[in-house]
């Protein structure tokens, strides 16, 4: 292992960034999500958890703030000053936004969470010290940590509960962060059984777990760079772009602390803290609200 | 040199364990130890197991009734994930979270494995069965019965006949949070009990307290057509949800509108509806026009709590945007007069010419036989009344887990010490089980055959099928229909004899009637294969139809109010929880409660209004004392709950069933009082009147939401969009 | 006011005076010493049982991942400037009323830094991991990630040890000899044998010597500034609010000067009367290091306002929100502590009767330690309970009895290794003691009176 060989891994690496200088080439994956279709139910999450392997902690922990959730629901209030929700209530189904300038990527001591060819922000869970530098420096706090051995503590996997565990998805031990993958198991196959075949994934060949269970369809998720796909379809009609850190209907609209959008334009798509410019890989579709009732 | 006893054939077997072990025990779980269990190499692997390639097989979800097509990941034979079948006309592909947690009933660790006494001893099937069948001598039908929860398709039929066998007529079905009430009044209404609900044509849906993307009947199809009807697919523009109920559902957090009218009055806002689409120029029977005529916007918005405004603005939409679908659900039903309340919302569908356009006819599967039971807390009260009688010596229960569910004024649990021999059928010790004198441990819903029809059905009709995704896991579980066939073989072995178990006369029973069922010219082999490869089988619909005439509703005075118990309790059915059974699945118990984000407990949900008279704050633990009985939780303040009513949910304060239940939250079944609808004798779950008092203690509300609580501070995190700067239908 | 060092004090009686801290303390020595031990195994047993169980039991949650590890561990690097200030800086600028108190200001930067890097390890998730973090070839081509502050930071924190050990070593040799010719045959005078390198106190020896000691020390204060602002870095290259502050390094500096100072002081007065020094370590010294301290509070105050007015007028309201966080919401005890601590109580070492007053100054170095240890703390704590994402906001955050064991046995391991030094190795500058007399007497019999 050379110094030089370092440097030449190290801009290969480093410049597969994707905003601006090296565009995605075959696959970008990006998610939509309908918050006027996504009625909170919470299936998301428990396929989240029957796919990934993800611990159920139990009430202590969960009270500590250890909980494993990737997929999280949450739930706002209009806050207009009524005493009753007479609008109901607004949920937001919130995971790793896969950003493509990722605040967790730079600031990981050991490179442990990377940006792929394909636009996911991987997490390598053998190489990880659990240094928990990107879960703080996460705006979204999607991160997850490994607070305990899951795997040891008696809730989380008794015999045989065991059996479930999605053999694809690696079982974590204490000490590592994980978070969403946008269930890259999935996307390998996927892209495994299209490069035998000598093409590319097509859309709707792959969904994620959240995706195939949300009852709404409120999620959909596919690749970015396939025009015909229905996600670059749905970025397109919102007028959302990848690697723009204002988007049309933020025209005119210069606050970024508004829970109603002043924006005069039609449009509904949006992605969370836009101003950050770390560049979301989910672009969410604003809940729409009738007022004649 | 190494001096031991380890010669060549150990050291290849230690080689040979060494890879087992270090692939095994690699995943830190599980360790083969030598003679303890044993290693079998795929030497002759089924065709289709490939290691390292999941394979999948369609069944139906057992996990509530409706029966949503479900599809298993299979790898190594172990079954690892349910996905929905895209083929089932009921989830198309979808499943909720209830359903992805049936791999958890199955993997469960609390399931029982051993047929057993009540005093916990082992025995095998031959003695248990034995047991069963000493016990039934010398017993007349009269002192028999069996209750069961829902059952259908030919689990049902076998059931029917060991009762006709054993000359009993005591089969009772019971589901405590049933749509029981519903049933009768659509009957009503309607000539129909289920007409299938067209969500996605309807423009405006008005839904009195019917928590349909929640837990009422088939939420995943209800949420689908949910889906359609935001996007405006098949009614011509975003549609509009308005939902009428004192305590806010999983639907009503999704509504335009969400009205709190006061706790018992839909119908009369249902009635007042009428009355001002009539003052508004829609055409409405003169007789249904004048049994109206009381109920003035003023007199309704009054007696609702809704103002009088909102009201006509309701009206007005109503009138101008047809069709529209008004629904009522639990929340109206659960009353003394939820009859009468459900038949005023029926009436308002029909005055709006609903019915045949968003209220249609259902598919029927055409086989009645196979039709499922609709039970609710009636067949519970028949079954009790029946059990304080003494008339009951030998009781069934499969299913059903009464001695939780029951009321505590029914006092159930005295009573069935009174039948001297209690058999439970039972997947885990639940607290029926608990006080059975024999347990009979069941197959998982992914281990046993089975068919299904639902009783919401929606698109064509079809019988669900139930096949095993896997090998049991424990040697000496059977599933229910072995367990009947076996015991009805007991008294008709002649009649029985060619099925060697349910497996064979399920398949025989299917096979039998392929002609009808799409596969003639097929022959048996290959039908049945079809079959189990689509997971379902389709039946060609039965006609029915439904009533378009409507007749007038006349509503009771309301109740007067009890000073002594101020406050309306109104029971929450949980869309994960349910009625309790599933509370041992560690996925749903940390799955956060949608409105509330609580995790594994029960709460008291209050508005801040109804806290701060009260002086409570989040957390403390209360005690909620109806004349009935009391619980104590922790209170959360919760903006959308009707100031005077408080609620708890169903589902948690187990005191069996197993390690994620046990001692979790309350049991709020247990204190509700003995008020039931007078016209089809159900519990009338909403009828509790409770006072709530401060214990003293307070503790930290374990749950998914954070400091800011819904807030969003500020910030552009959730957006929103008023509906007249968009149009989704145009969206891709 | 206490009497300077005599001008007339004979170099044999140094040699005798702190000879003699090698040899019998006063009692106190020894319970302090039993009583940092213990400290330390108390974390050592906490660290056990963290690593067995899982970060969890430090009562970390999935915000709030940094706790008291992250602050304590800032709080000793800053401690660790200290010496750096003292030996080296002070050194340049000829100031020679350093001389009698450099040694242990040294040992106290070498020390807190090895105190600080525990807390490195202490943190991290997968200690048994740590050497991923490090750049060393491997046959997986794997490289740490150089972008990231906290890669810097293992760096700069091995480069600032592995400099003030040797810089600390340098200034001791002479000493070292001195040992070694006056002590009995035993181990330690073959230890002094060996270390002293056969300085023989010749011409040319003293000439390369002045020379490496200074080269060393022009070295290290560059070092010393960048270790904490690199620290800093950890901060302020993020993007958080309260965070992504761009007068992060010179105040993060400032703080660790200023939390160095009054550490100096603390111990100053801990070793006068422990080893005996008050001949060497005399109140005049205490009087120079007090007024050094009050003008770095200012600064660090001043830096402070800097801090508070860029993130009032920046109209960034997440930041801002955090600073209204920290002054109103749960932690606010610990942020109107560190304001006190920090900025009010060193208002007193502008009076002269407390820059002498040796319990006044004890009191109020602990209390200016305290304050600069409730700032780390409110750097760190408040970002996470109070972040971007309002969902997560998590108030209650409390850290468990692990995160505060440890962070009250480091002080236990600080002690110890401090203590063990100064019975091992002289604290007291022997010839640079002697230097400083002979240069003042030289001074007073020229000028005819006494001079600093």
């Amino acid at each position: 292992m050379s110094v030089s060989n370092l440097l030449q891994n190290w801009s290969a690496v480093r410049h597969t960034h994707p905003v601006g200088d090296a565009p995605h080439a075959e696959y970008k994956w990006a998610m939509a999500i309908d918050l006027d279709a996504c009625t909170g139910c919470n299936a998301c999450s428990v396929a989240c958890y029957a796919e990934n392997n993800l611990p159920a902690v139990g009430k202590d922990k969960f009270e500590h703030g250890q909980q494993m959730h990737w997929m999280r629901i949450e739930r706002y209030w209009d806050e207009d000053g009524r005493d009753m929700p007479d609008q109901g209530a607004q949920f937001l189904p919130m995971m790793c936004q896969h950003c493509e300038a990722a605040p967790c990527e730079t600031v990981c001591p050991v490179g442990a969470t990377n940006h792929t060819a394909d636009g996911l922000n991987s997490q390598v869970y053998n190489r990880c010290v659990g240094s928990r530098y990107c879960s703080a420096n996460c705006p979204f706090k999607v991160r997850y940590f490994n607070w305990y051995s899951y795997p040891d503590q008696e809730i989380s996997w008794p015999s045989p509960m065991e059996q479930q565990l999605n053999p694809d998805v690696t079982v974590r031990t204490k000490g590592v962060m994980e978070k969403c993958t946008f269930c890259v198991q999935r996307l390998t196959v996927a892209k495994h059984n299209a490069r035998n075949e000598g093409r590319l994934v097509q859309d709707g060949e792959v969904q994620t777990a959240c995706q195939q269970a949300c009852p709404t369809s409120a999620i959909s998720f596919g690749n970015l760079v396939d025009p015909a796909s229905k996600v670059a379809k749905q970025w397109k009609a919102q007028q959302v772009e990848l690697a723009v850190d204002k988007q049309a209907k933020d025209e005119g609209d210069d606050s970024h602390e508004v829970g109603e959008h002043h924006s005069t334009t039609k449009l509904r798509g949006y992605r969370i803290f836009e101003e950050l410019r770390a560049y979301p890989s989910v672009m969410y579709l604003e809940r729409v609200r009738e007022s004649a009732v | 040199m190494i001096e031991n006893e380890f010669n060549r054939r150990d050291f290849l077997k230690v080689l040979g364990w060494g890879g087992a072990a270090v692939a095994v025990s690699g995943c830190g779980f599980t360790s083969v130890q030598d003679g303890v269990e044993n290693v079998v190499s795929y030497v002759e692997a089924n065709e289709y197991m490939i290691p390292g390639i999941g394979v999948y097989f369609n069944s139906t979800c057992a996990q509530c009734d409706a029966a949503c097509g479900i599809t298993g990941k299979v790898r190594e034979g172990r079954v690892l994930k349910l996905e929905g079948n895209a083929a089932s006309s009921i989830n198309r592909g979808r499943l909720c979270g209830l359903g992805q947690a049936g791999v958890q009933a199955h993997y469960n660790p609390d399931r029982v494995t051993e047929p057993r006494t009540g005093k916990g001893e082992k025995l095998d099937w031959e003695k248990a069965l034995g047991q069963v069948k000493e016990k039934l001598t010398g017993v007349s039908g009269d002192e028999i019965a069996f209750l069961t929860g829902n059952l259908s398709g030919h689990l049902k039929v076998l059931l029917g006949n060991y009762m006709d066998a054993l000359g009993s007529k005591n089969h009772f079905v019971y589901d405590a949070v049933a749509p029981a009430v519903m049933r009768a009044s659509n009957k009503k209404a309607y000539g129909n009990e289920m007409p299938a609900l067209r969500l996605d044509k309807a423009k405006v849906i008005v839904s009195f307290g019917a928590d349909f993307l929640g837990s009422w009947v088939s939420p995943v199809n209800f949420s689908q057509q949910y889906a359609q009807f935001r996007k405006g697919v098949n009614n011509g523009g975003r549609g509009v949800l308005v939902q009428i109920e004192p305590k806010m559902t999983l639907t009503g957090a999704n509504a335009d509108r969400w009205i709190p009218a006061n706790p018992g009055t839909e119908g009369v806002l249902a009635l007042g509806l009428i009355n001002a689409l009539g003052a508004a120029g829609v055409s409405i029977p003169s007789d249904i026009a004048a049994s109206v005529s009381a109920y003035g916007v003023e007199r309704v918005s009054k007696d609702t709590g809704v103002s009088a405004e909102q009201i006509q603005k309701l009206a007005a939409v109503l009138k101008e945007r047809s069709p529209s679908l008004v629904i009522a659900g639990g929340g109206a039903e659960g009353y003394a007069h939820g009859s009468q309340n459900a038949a005023a919302v029926a009436l308002l569908n029909q005055v709006l010419g609903n019915v045949g356009k968003t209220v249609e006819a259902p598919s029927v599967v055409p086989f009645p036989q196979l039709a499922p039971t609709a039970g609710g807390t009636a067949g519970l009260k028949a079954f009790n009344d029946g059990l304080a009688a003494g008339k009951f010596k030998v009781v069934f229960t499969l299913g059903a887990n009464p001695v939780y569910s029951a009321p505590a004024f029914m006092k159930l649990a005295d009573n069935l010490k009174k039948a001297a021999f209690k058999v439970a059928l039972a997947d885990a010790i639940d607290e029926t089980a608990a006080q059975a004198d024999l347990v009979l441990p069941l197959d998982s819903a992914m281990e046993s055959w089975g068919t299904v029809v639902a009783e919401y059905q929606a698109g064509d009709a079809h019988i669900g099928i139930q096949q095993p995704l896997m090998e049991r896991l424990y040697d000496n579980t059977r599933s229910a229909g072995d367990i009947l066939l076996s015991l009805v073989k007991q008294q008709k072995a002649d009649d029985y004899k060619a099925f060697e178990d349910y497996y064979a006369y399920l398949r025989g029973a299917v096979v039998q009637a392929k002609g009808s069922l799409g596969g003639a010219g097929m022959d048996d082999d290959e039908f049945w294969s079809t079959v189990l490869s689509s997971g379902m089988v389709k039946t060609g619909n039965a006609s029915s139809s439904l009533r378009t005439s409507a007749s007038a509703v006349t509503l009771p005075a309301a109740a007067v109010a009890d000073a002594a118990f101020p406050l309306r309790l109104l029971p929450y059915v949980q869309p994960s929880m349910r009625d309790g059974r599933h509370a041992n699945l560690p996925w749903l118990q940390e799955s956060p409660d949608p409105l509330t984000t609580i995790v594994w407990d029960s709460w008291v949900e209050m508005h801040p209004k109804t806290a701060a008279k009260l002086g409570i704050v989040e957390g403390d633990i209360v005690e909620v004392t109806s004349k009935s009985g009391s619980i104590k939780a922790q209170a959360y303040i919760f903006p959308g709950i009707h100031p005077d009513a408080v609620s708890v949910p169903f589902g948690n304060g187990h005191t069996e069933l197993g390690r994620y239940a046990k001692g979790v939250g309350a049991n709020v079944f247990q204190m509700l009082d003995p008020v039931f609808d007078q016209e089809t004798g159900e519990l009338a779950i909403n009828e509790t009147h409770v006072k709530v008092s401060k214990t003293g203690k307070r503790v930290i509300v374990v749950k998914e939401e954070g400091a800011a609580g819904g807030s969003q501070a500020g910030k552009k995190i959730a957006g929103r969009l008023a509906s007249n700067n968009v149009d989704l239908s145009k969206e891709v | 006011m206490g009497k300077d060092i005599r001008e007339d004090i004979s170099w044999a009686k140094i040699n005798t005076d702190v000879l003699k801290s090698l040899e019998s303390p006063r009692p106190l020595y020894w319970v302090i010493v039993g009583v940092a031990l213990l400290m330390f195994l108390g974390g050592v047993s906490l660290e056990a049982y963290q690593y067995r169980q899982g970060m969890g039991v430090a009562n970390l949650n999935n915000p709030h991942v940094w706790g008291l590890f992250i602050a304590t561990f800032i709080f000793w690097i800053g401690m660790s400037h200290s010496g750096t200030l003292l030996s080296a800086i002070l050194h340049l600028m000829h100031a020679d009323w350093r001389k009698p108190i450099y040694r242990f200001a040294e040992a106290m930067t070498t020390f807190s830094l090895m105190t600080a890097g525990l807390f490195v390890m202490v943190h991290l998730g997968r200690l048994w991991q740590f050497y991923y973090s490090l750049p060393y070839p491997n046959e997986r081509g794997l490289w740490p990630n150089f972008q990231s502050p906290l890669l810097w930071d293992a760096m700069a924190i091995f480069t600032y040890l592995s400099s003030s050990v040797i810089f600390l070593f340098i200034g001791m040799i002479p000493d070292l000899a001195i040992c070694r010719d006056h002590l009995h045959p035993g181990w330690r005078k073959k230890l002094y044998t060996v270390l002293a390198l056969g300085w023989e106190g010749t011409d040319r020896q003293w000439r390369n010597f002045r020379v490496t000691y200074l080269t060393v020390a022009c070295y290290l204060i560059p070092l010393a500034v960048s270790v904490h602002s690199i620290v800093a870095s950890d901060f302020a290259m993020s993007q958080q609010p309260g965070w992504h502050v761009t007068s992060f390094p010179p105040y993060f500096v400032a703080g660790a000067l200023y939390s160095g100072c009054a550490a100096i002081i603390t111990l100053f007065i801990i070793l006068r009367y422990v080893f005996k020094f008050e001949e060497y370590m005399t109140l005049p010294i205490l009087k120079k290091t007090a007024r050094l301290t009050f003008a770095i509070a200012m600064v660090w105050t001043y830096l402070n306002a800097i801090e508070f007015a860029s993130v009032w007028y920046s109209h960034d309201q997440a930041s801002k929100d955090v600073l209204i966080q920290k002054a109103t919401g749960p932690y606010a005890f610990a942020w109107w502590g560190m304001i006190i601590c920090g900025s009010v109580v060193p208002l007193a070492l502008a009076f002269k009767k407390v820059q002498t007053n040796i319990p006044m100054l004890f009191s109020v170095s602990l209390l200016l330690n305290l304050g600069m240890w409730l700032e780390r703390w409110m750097i760190v704590a408040p970002t996470f309970s109070h972040g971007y994402y309002p969902w997560t906001w998590d108030h209650d955050q409390w850290p468990s009895f692990v995160q505060w064991g440890m962070v009250f046995a480091s002080f236990g391991w600080f002690t110890l290794l401090f203590m063990i030094f100064c019975k091992v190795f002289p604290s007291v500058s022997m010839y640079e003691v002697k230097e400083m007399v002979y240069h003042r007497s030289l001074a007073s019999k020229m000028g005819g009176k006494g001079g600093h």
